[in-house]
Protein backbone atom coordinates (compact mmCIF):
# COMPACT_ATOMS: atom_id res chain seq x y z
CA UNK A 1 0.00 0.00 0.00
CA UNK A 2 1.39 3.40 -1.18
CA UNK A 3 1.53 5.88 1.36
CA UNK A 4 -1.09 8.55 -0.44
CA UNK A 5 -3.33 5.14 -0.24
CA UNK A 6 -2.86 4.37 3.61
CA UNK A 7 -3.75 8.21 3.87
CA UNK A 8 -6.96 7.74 1.95
CA UNK A 9 -7.87 4.79 3.98
CA UNK A 10 -6.90 6.60 7.53
CA UNK A 11 -8.92 10.08 6.12
CA UNK A 12 -11.96 8.55 8.29
CA UNK A 13 -9.66 7.54 11.25
CA UNK A 14 -11.13 9.47 14.76
CA UNK A 15 -8.61 7.82 16.73
CA UNK A 16 -8.74 4.92 19.51
CA UNK A 17 -13.16 4.82 19.06
CA UNK A 18 -12.25 2.87 15.27
CA UNK A 19 -9.10 1.47 16.62
CA UNK A 20 -11.10 -1.95 16.50
CA UNK A 21 -12.40 -1.37 12.65
CA UNK A 22 -10.95 -3.61 10.89
CA UNK A 23 -11.37 -1.44 7.69
CA UNK A 24 -7.83 0.33 9.26
CA UNK A 25 -6.02 -2.00 10.27
CA UNK A 26 -3.60 -2.11 7.68
CA UNK A 27 -2.98 1.90 7.42
CA UNK A 28 -2.68 2.09 11.26
CA UNK A 29 0.04 -0.56 11.07
CA UNK A 30 1.95 0.99 8.48
CA UNK A 31 1.31 4.48 9.63
CA UNK A 32 3.36 3.05 12.57
CA UNK A 33 5.90 1.85 10.53
CA UNK A 34 6.36 5.40 8.22
CA UNK A 35 7.32 8.44 10.64
CA UNK A 36 6.23 10.36 8.27
CA UNK A 37 2.57 8.83 7.75
CA UNK A 38 2.31 8.60 11.33
CA UNK A 39 3.09 12.68 11.91
CA UNK A 40 0.49 12.94 8.87
CA UNK A 41 -2.29 10.64 10.98
CA UNK A 42 -1.58 12.42 14.57
CA UNK A 43 -2.17 15.35 12.29
CA UNK A 44 -5.30 14.47 10.79
CA UNK A 45 -6.96 12.93 14.45
CA UNK A 46 -6.04 16.22 16.28
CA UNK A 47 -7.59 18.03 13.55
CA UNK A 48 -11.30 15.67 13.70
CA UNK A 49 -11.01 16.75 17.90
CA UNK A 50 -10.22 20.01 17.55
CA UNK A 51 -13.53 20.17 14.98
CA UNK A 52 -15.69 17.94 16.87
CA UNK A 53 -14.38 20.04 19.99
CA UNK A 54 -15.85 23.02 18.26
CA UNK A 55 -18.65 21.84 17.08
CA UNK A 56 -19.82 20.64 20.29
CA UNK A 57 -19.18 24.04 21.96
CA UNK A 58 -22.62 25.38 20.34
CA UNK A 59 -24.96 24.95 23.29
CA UNK A 60 -28.96 25.16 23.21
CA UNK A 61 -30.55 28.06 25.26
CA UNK A 62 -31.15 27.60 28.87
CA UNK A 63 -34.31 26.38 28.74
CA UNK A 64 -35.00 24.48 25.82
CA UNK A 65 -34.95 21.34 27.86
CA UNK A 66 -37.69 22.70 30.06
CA UNK A 67 -40.19 23.81 27.36
CA UNK A 68 -40.00 20.20 25.20
CA UNK A 69 -40.78 18.49 29.19
CA UNK A 70 -43.44 21.48 29.58
CA UNK A 71 -44.98 21.08 25.95
CA UNK A 72 -44.92 17.20 26.04
CA UNK A 73 -48.00 15.61 24.70
CA UNK A 74 -50.02 13.37 25.91
CA UNK A 75 -50.77 10.29 23.36
CA UNK A 76 -53.53 8.09 23.44
CA UNK A 77 -52.06 4.79 24.76
CA UNK A 78 -53.95 2.00 22.61
CA UNK A 79 -55.12 0.03 25.56
CA UNK A 80 -57.21 -2.49 23.48
CA UNK A 81 -58.75 -4.31 26.93
CA UNK A 82 -60.06 -0.92 27.81
CA UNK A 83 -61.41 -0.09 23.99
CA UNK A 84 -63.88 -3.34 24.16
CA UNK A 85 -64.95 -2.10 27.64
CA UNK A 86 -65.95 0.90 26.19
CA UNK A 87 -67.00 -0.39 23.08
CA UNK A 88 -69.72 -2.80 24.90
CA UNK A 89 -70.31 -0.01 27.04
CA UNK A 90 -71.51 2.10 24.51
CA UNK A 91 -73.44 -0.85 22.54
CA UNK A 92 -75.11 -1.76 25.63
CA UNK A 93 -76.39 2.09 26.46
CA UNK A 94 -77.47 2.31 23.03
CA UNK A 95 -79.53 -0.91 23.28
CA UNK A 96 -81.31 0.04 26.33
CA UNK A 97 -81.81 3.89 25.30
CA UNK A 98 -83.68 2.24 22.22
CA UNK A 99 -86.21 -0.15 23.94
CA UNK A 100 -86.60 2.64 26.57
CA UNK A 101 -87.18 5.34 24.58
CA UNK A 102 -89.79 2.35 22.48
CA UNK A 103 -91.20 1.70 25.92
CA UNK A 104 -91.70 5.45 26.84
CA UNK A 105 -93.04 6.03 22.95
CA UNK A 106 -96.05 2.96 23.23
CA UNK A 107 -96.89 3.76 27.11
CA UNK A 108 -96.94 7.14 27.42
CA UNK A 109 -97.42 8.45 23.80
CA UNK A 110 -100.21 6.94 22.76
CA UNK A 111 -101.31 10.49 20.65
CA UNK A 112 -98.04 11.12 19.33
CA UNK A 113 -99.23 11.88 15.55
CA UNK A 114 -102.55 12.89 16.94
CA UNK A 115 -103.91 14.63 14.16
CA UNK A 116 -107.65 16.53 13.59
CA UNK A 117 -109.96 14.20 10.90
CA UNK A 118 -113.24 14.49 9.88
CA UNK A 119 -114.49 11.00 8.17
CA UNK A 120 -117.83 10.27 6.61
CA UNK A 121 -118.94 7.16 6.50
CA UNK A 122 -120.93 4.14 8.35
CA UNK A 123 -121.25 3.28 11.71
CA UNK A 124 -119.80 -0.53 12.16
CA UNK A 125 -120.37 -2.77 14.76
CA UNK A 126 -116.53 -3.73 15.06
CA UNK A 127 -116.96 -7.31 16.12
CA UNK A 128 -119.19 -8.56 14.14
CA UNK A 129 -117.42 -6.84 11.30
CA UNK A 130 -114.01 -8.16 11.95
CA UNK A 131 -115.16 -11.59 13.02
CA UNK A 132 -117.55 -11.92 10.08
CA UNK A 133 -117.43 -9.55 7.53
CA UNK A 134 -121.43 -8.46 8.86
CA UNK A 135 -122.54 -4.78 8.02
CA UNK A 136 -125.51 -2.63 6.14
CA UNK A 137 -128.90 -2.19 7.19
CA UNK A 138 -129.57 -5.86 7.35
CA UNK A 139 -127.40 -6.00 10.43
CA UNK A 140 -128.34 -2.61 11.96
CA UNK A 141 -130.36 -3.97 14.93
CA UNK A 142 -127.75 -6.32 15.94
CA UNK A 143 -125.01 -4.00 15.32
CA UNK A 144 -127.34 -1.38 17.33
CA UNK A 145 -127.50 -4.23 20.28
CA UNK A 146 -124.06 -4.89 20.57
CA UNK A 147 -122.78 -1.42 20.76
CA UNK A 148 -124.88 -0.67 23.25
CA UNK A 149 -123.72 -3.60 25.40
CA UNK A 150 -120.12 -1.50 24.90
CA UNK A 151 -118.61 -3.87 22.43
CA UNK A 152 -115.88 -1.85 20.57
CA UNK A 153 -117.62 0.06 17.65
CA UNK A 154 -115.94 1.93 14.36
CA UNK A 155 -116.30 3.50 10.85
CA UNK A 156 -115.70 2.44 7.94
CA UNK A 157 -114.86 5.80 5.41
CA UNK A 158 -115.61 6.43 2.12
CA UNK A 159 -112.74 5.33 1.18
CA UNK A 160 -112.77 2.29 2.90
CA UNK A 161 -110.60 2.90 5.49
CA UNK A 162 -111.86 1.69 8.95
CA UNK A 163 -111.69 3.68 12.21
CA UNK A 164 -112.17 2.61 15.59
CA UNK A 165 -113.68 4.90 17.75
CA UNK A 166 -113.18 6.01 21.20
CA UNK A 167 -114.01 8.47 23.71
CA UNK A 168 -111.90 10.79 25.80
CA UNK A 169 -110.00 9.00 28.44
CA UNK A 170 -112.84 7.04 31.09
CA UNK A 171 -115.84 8.20 28.31
CA UNK A 172 -117.13 5.80 26.14
CA UNK A 173 -119.16 6.95 23.33
CA UNK A 174 -121.28 3.67 22.47
CA UNK A 175 -124.16 4.75 23.70
CA UNK A 176 -124.37 7.65 22.22
CA UNK A 177 -123.37 5.92 18.93
CA UNK A 178 -125.41 3.39 19.28
CA UNK A 179 -128.39 4.99 17.68
CA UNK A 180 -126.88 5.30 14.58
CA UNK A 181 -125.15 1.93 14.09
CA UNK A 182 -125.00 1.18 10.20
CA UNK A 183 -126.22 4.70 9.34
CA UNK A 184 -124.40 6.75 7.68
CA UNK A 185 -122.60 9.91 9.76
CA UNK A 186 -119.95 12.29 9.77
CA UNK A 187 -117.24 12.09 12.75
CA UNK A 188 -114.86 14.48 13.82
CA UNK A 189 -112.05 13.98 16.01
CA UNK A 190 -108.26 13.59 16.71
CA UNK A 191 -107.38 10.48 14.46
CA UNK A 192 -104.25 8.46 16.43
CA UNK A 193 -102.75 5.16 14.94
CA UNK A 194 -101.17 2.43 17.44
CA UNK A 195 -99.14 -0.37 16.10
CA UNK A 196 -100.49 0.08 12.73
CA UNK A 197 -104.19 0.20 13.69
CA UNK A 198 -106.36 3.45 12.81
CA UNK A 199 -108.53 5.01 15.84
CA UNK A 200 -110.39 8.55 15.93
CA UNK A 201 -111.20 10.09 19.43
CA UNK A 202 -114.62 11.49 18.46
CA UNK A 203 -115.76 14.80 19.51
CA UNK A 204 -118.56 15.23 17.45
CA UNK A 205 -121.25 13.00 15.27
CA UNK A 206 -123.35 14.50 12.72
CA UNK A 207 -126.06 12.67 11.21
CA UNK A 208 -125.83 12.30 6.94
CA UNK B 1 -49.71 17.64 33.28
CA UNK B 2 -48.47 14.12 35.55
CA UNK B 3 -44.68 13.67 35.55
CA UNK B 4 -42.85 11.13 32.86
CA UNK B 5 -40.07 10.36 34.02
CA UNK B 6 -38.88 8.26 31.33
CA UNK B 7 -39.69 11.17 28.71
CA UNK B 8 -37.50 13.79 31.03
CA UNK B 9 -34.49 11.11 31.68
CA UNK B 10 -34.66 11.06 27.70
CA UNK B 11 -34.86 14.76 26.78
CA UNK B 12 -32.02 15.83 29.60
CA UNK B 13 -29.55 13.09 27.98
CA UNK B 14 -29.97 14.09 24.37
CA UNK B 15 -31.76 17.37 24.12
CA UNK B 16 -28.20 18.77 23.12
CA UNK B 17 -26.52 15.97 20.93
CA UNK B 18 -30.25 16.14 18.81
CA UNK B 19 -29.94 20.36 19.11
CA UNK B 20 -26.27 20.21 17.72
CA UNK B 21 -27.58 18.07 15.00
CA UNK B 22 -30.01 19.85 13.86
CA UNK B 23 -28.02 22.95 14.16
CA UNK B 24 -25.51 21.63 12.03
CA UNK B 25 -28.53 21.01 9.55
CA UNK B 26 -30.51 23.82 8.87
CA UNK B 27 -27.51 26.59 10.65
CA UNK B 28 -30.91 28.10 12.80
CA UNK B 29 -31.11 28.26 15.90
CA UNK B 30 -35.14 28.26 16.05
CA UNK B 31 -35.32 25.52 13.29
CA UNK B 32 -32.71 23.22 15.60
CA UNK B 33 -34.63 23.67 18.68
CA UNK B 34 -38.29 22.70 16.73
CA UNK B 35 -36.64 19.76 15.23
CA UNK B 36 -35.60 18.59 18.49
CA UNK B 37 -38.61 19.30 20.11
CA UNK B 38 -40.19 17.20 16.75
CA UNK B 39 -38.40 14.25 17.65
CA UNK B 40 -39.01 13.98 21.34
CA UNK B 41 -42.59 14.43 20.92
CA UNK B 42 -42.78 11.83 17.84
CA UNK B 43 -40.78 9.42 20.47
CA UNK B 44 -43.54 10.39 23.44
CA UNK B 45 -46.01 9.35 20.90
CA UNK B 46 -44.48 6.18 19.67
CA UNK B 47 -42.52 4.76 22.48
CA UNK B 48 -44.53 1.59 22.49
CA UNK B 49 -43.90 0.93 19.04
CA UNK B 50 -39.75 1.33 19.59
CA UNK B 51 -38.98 -2.94 19.38
CA UNK B 52 -35.20 -2.16 20.66
CA UNK B 53 -35.15 0.67 23.26
CA UNK B 54 -31.36 0.21 23.32
CA UNK B 55 -31.23 1.84 19.68
CA UNK B 56 -33.13 4.94 21.25
CA UNK B 57 -30.37 7.12 20.17
CA UNK B 58 -30.34 6.20 16.51
CA UNK B 59 -33.77 5.99 16.26
CA UNK B 60 -33.80 10.14 17.56
CA UNK B 61 -31.28 11.02 15.03
CA UNK B 62 -32.47 9.09 12.46
CA UNK B 63 -36.05 10.82 13.22
CA UNK B 64 -34.66 14.56 13.31
CA UNK B 65 -33.06 13.81 10.35
CA UNK B 66 -36.48 12.75 8.65
CA UNK B 67 -38.31 15.39 10.18
CA UNK B 68 -35.39 17.82 8.69
CA UNK B 69 -35.99 16.36 5.02
CA UNK B 70 -39.39 16.79 5.59
CA UNK B 71 -39.16 20.03 5.87
CA UNK B 72 -36.53 20.38 3.50
CA UNK B 73 -38.69 18.94 0.95
CA UNK B 74 -41.27 22.28 1.76
CA UNK B 75 -38.72 24.97 1.22
CA UNK B 76 -37.46 26.14 -2.22
CA UNK B 77 -34.96 23.30 -3.09
CA UNK B 78 -31.50 23.36 -2.52
CA UNK B 79 -28.82 23.50 -5.40
CA UNK B 80 -27.57 20.07 -5.07
CA UNK B 81 -23.62 20.88 -6.03
CA UNK B 82 -21.76 17.76 -5.98
CA UNK B 83 -18.44 18.00 -4.12
CA UNK B 84 -15.91 17.63 -5.93
CA UNK B 85 -13.45 14.65 -6.35
CA UNK B 86 -10.14 13.76 -7.29
CA UNK B 87 -8.43 15.65 -4.50
CA UNK B 88 -4.62 15.17 -5.96
CA UNK B 89 -3.02 16.01 -2.62
CA UNK B 90 -5.49 15.44 0.79
CA UNK B 91 -5.30 19.10 2.45
CA UNK B 92 -3.43 18.84 6.18
CA UNK B 93 -4.99 21.16 8.26
CA UNK B 94 -3.23 21.73 11.90
CA UNK B 95 -5.54 21.52 14.80
CA UNK B 96 -4.62 25.66 15.59
CA UNK B 97 -6.00 26.54 11.98
CA UNK B 98 -9.57 25.11 13.57
CA UNK B 99 -8.93 26.40 16.78
CA UNK B 100 -8.64 29.84 15.49
CA UNK B 101 -12.27 30.12 13.86
CA UNK B 102 -15.20 30.31 16.26
CA UNK B 103 -18.06 27.53 15.98
CA UNK B 104 -20.44 30.23 14.00
CA UNK B 105 -17.76 29.97 11.11
CA UNK B 106 -17.64 26.27 11.43
CA UNK B 107 -21.26 25.65 11.07
CA UNK B 108 -21.30 28.53 7.99
CA UNK B 109 -18.83 25.98 6.07
CA UNK B 110 -20.73 23.23 6.92
CA UNK B 111 -24.21 25.17 5.16
CA UNK B 112 -22.09 25.14 2.42
CA UNK B 113 -22.28 21.57 1.93
CA UNK B 114 -25.32 19.68 0.55
CA UNK B 115 -27.39 18.24 3.65
CA UNK B 116 -26.75 14.43 1.98
CA UNK B 117 -22.85 15.25 2.61
CA UNK B 118 -23.37 17.25 5.79
CA UNK B 119 -25.84 14.80 7.52
CA UNK B 120 -23.29 12.30 7.62
CA UNK B 121 -19.90 14.44 8.16
CA UNK B 122 -21.87 15.88 11.56
CA UNK B 123 -22.72 12.87 13.01
CA UNK B 124 -19.08 11.68 12.22
CA UNK B 125 -17.41 14.53 14.38
CA UNK B 126 -20.67 14.98 16.94
CA UNK B 127 -21.65 11.89 18.18
CA UNK B 128 -19.52 8.56 19.39
CA UNK B 129 -20.97 6.43 16.36
CA UNK B 130 -19.86 3.60 14.62
CA UNK B 131 -20.28 4.01 10.86
CA UNK B 132 -22.98 1.28 10.71
CA UNK B 133 -24.66 3.29 13.22
CA UNK B 134 -24.72 6.19 11.09
CA UNK B 135 -25.62 3.94 7.76
CA UNK B 136 -28.49 3.17 9.81
CA UNK B 137 -29.97 6.12 11.00
CA UNK B 138 -29.45 8.31 7.76
CA UNK B 139 -31.00 5.01 6.18
CA UNK B 140 -28.31 4.81 3.39
CA UNK B 141 -25.89 1.89 2.71
CA UNK B 142 -22.19 1.55 4.63
CA UNK B 143 -20.11 2.21 1.92
CA UNK B 144 -22.36 5.43 0.76
CA UNK B 145 -22.28 6.73 4.25
CA UNK B 146 -18.18 6.38 4.05
CA UNK B 147 -17.77 7.73 0.68
CA UNK B 148 -20.18 10.77 1.43
CA UNK B 149 -18.64 11.37 4.52
CA UNK B 150 -14.98 11.22 2.90
CA UNK B 151 -15.87 13.57 0.10
CA UNK B 152 -17.61 16.30 2.71
CA UNK B 153 -14.48 15.96 4.77
CA UNK B 154 -12.05 16.93 1.99
CA UNK B 155 -14.28 19.59 1.37
CA UNK B 156 -14.60 20.97 4.62
CA UNK B 157 -10.90 20.54 5.22
CA UNK B 158 -10.46 22.59 1.88
CA UNK B 159 -12.73 25.80 3.42
CA UNK B 160 -11.02 25.42 6.44
CA UNK B 161 -7.21 25.70 4.70
CA UNK B 162 -8.79 28.77 2.78
CA UNK B 163 -10.36 30.21 5.95
CA UNK B 164 -6.41 29.93 7.06
CA UNK B 165 -3.95 31.54 4.56
CA UNK B 166 -6.99 34.07 4.25
CA UNK B 167 -5.73 38.02 6.50
CA UNK B 168 -8.47 38.35 8.86
CA UNK B 169 -10.36 41.53 8.56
Amino acid sequence: MTTNEAKQKLLLYRGAMDDADPQFQDALAQARRDPELGEWLREQVDCYKAIRSKLRETEPSGDLAQKIIRQRPVPFRRDWTQMLKLAAAIIISVGLTAVAVNWWQRAWQPNAAEREVTVKGEVLDMTCYIAYNMSGPEHAADARECIRKGLPVGIKGEDGKVYLLTGPPKHSVNEELADYAAQIVTIKGKETARDGFAQIQVEEIRKF
Amino acid sequence: MSADPEFEQLVKLYYRDLYRFGLSLTASEADACDLAQETFYVWANKRDQLKKPAKVKTWLFTTLYRKFLQRRRHETRFKDEPIDQGFSELPAVPADCVNRIDARTLLSFLEKLDPTYRAPLVLYYLEDLSYNEIAATLEIPLGTVQSRIGRAKLKLLQMLNEAAVMPKK
